[in-house]
């Protein structure tokens, strides 16, 4: 991997665990999904850097639509669900799945695996998606079905009480 | 300066984990759906990493781990489309 690549790697990756740390910590809405949209340029950016320019293209599309989906006017704050001592235990488990997955990685034997740099590949990618693994992507369609009519029908139920 | 398999995988890692606080740290839990995407960028970011450091086959480039990510980015609008529309339904009127 060139130095290019390199840079564009760490600063990517910067972007991506600054925002997502935003997003714990602003208060208001539109910020929170300005902050994940910051994410979503990161997590393209790493993608593309490690040459998966079309992974990087479906990334910046879906998370991009998760921060307007979670900044937009529809939203509604749900009741409190946790108490302070719950969440402050979460953090502490973050924080030890942060420490176990990098001891994972450090001590995987990760460190002789070599950088196989490519072309984007995005034909080669759209046949396996298409052709070759052509179930799971139905799976998936069929789960955004689901939850698009899911979330159709609770807006819908929502508007009928009203 | 290098990129090495361990250090997207480290990134990854810290992906992961910032979605996990995301979700268990804010106190609502329609603020806490902004984790998910979070940590399915995280798991996205591990299988493009593992994809691209892994022995390329005779016939081609390895891309199931770029084919994973491509679905996991999808499945996670998914999620977060289902998990607003049940806020908004349980949400304050």
């Amino acid at each position: 991997m060139d130095s290019l690549h390199a840079i564009g790697f760490y600063v990517s990756a910067a972007l991506s665990v600054a925002g997502g740390l935003s997003v714990a910590f602003l208060a208001d809405r539109s910020r929170r999904g300005l902050a994940l949209a910051v994410v979503a340029i990161g997590v393209a950016g790493i993608y593309l850097s490690l040459s998966a320019g079309f992974a990087a293209i479906v990334a910046l599309v879906c998370y991009g639509g998760c921060a307007v989906l979670l900044a937009g006017s529809a939203y509604r704050a749900v009741e409190p669900a946790t108490g302070g001592r719950w969440r402050q235990l979460g953090a502490i488990a973050a924080a030890a799945l942060m420490a176990a997955l990098a001891y994972a990685a450090y001590r995987g034997d990760f460190n002789r695996a070599t950088y196989f740099g490519g072309t984007i590949g995005s034909a080669a990618l759209g046949r396996r998606l298409l052709a070759h693994d052509a179930l799971a992507t139905e799976a998936v369609a069929a789960l955004i079905l689901v939850a698009l009519a899911g979330a159709t029908l609770a807006w819908r139920a929502r508007d009928r009480t009203r | 300066m290098n990129v090495t398999l361990v250090s997207v995988l480290f990134v990854a890692a810290a992906l992961v984990a910032a979605g996990a606080f995301v979700a268990s740290w804010r106190r609502d839990l329609g603020h806490g759906l902004a984790g998910i995407p979070l940590m399915f960028a995280g798991a996205g970011t591990a299988f493009a990493g593992v994809s691209r450091f892994a022995a390329v086959p005779a016939g081609g480039a390895q891309l199931l781990g770029q084919e994973v990510a491509v679905l996991l980015s999808v499945v996670a609008l998914a999620a977060v489309a289902l998990g607003v529309g049940l806020a908004g339904r349980e949400g304050p009127r």
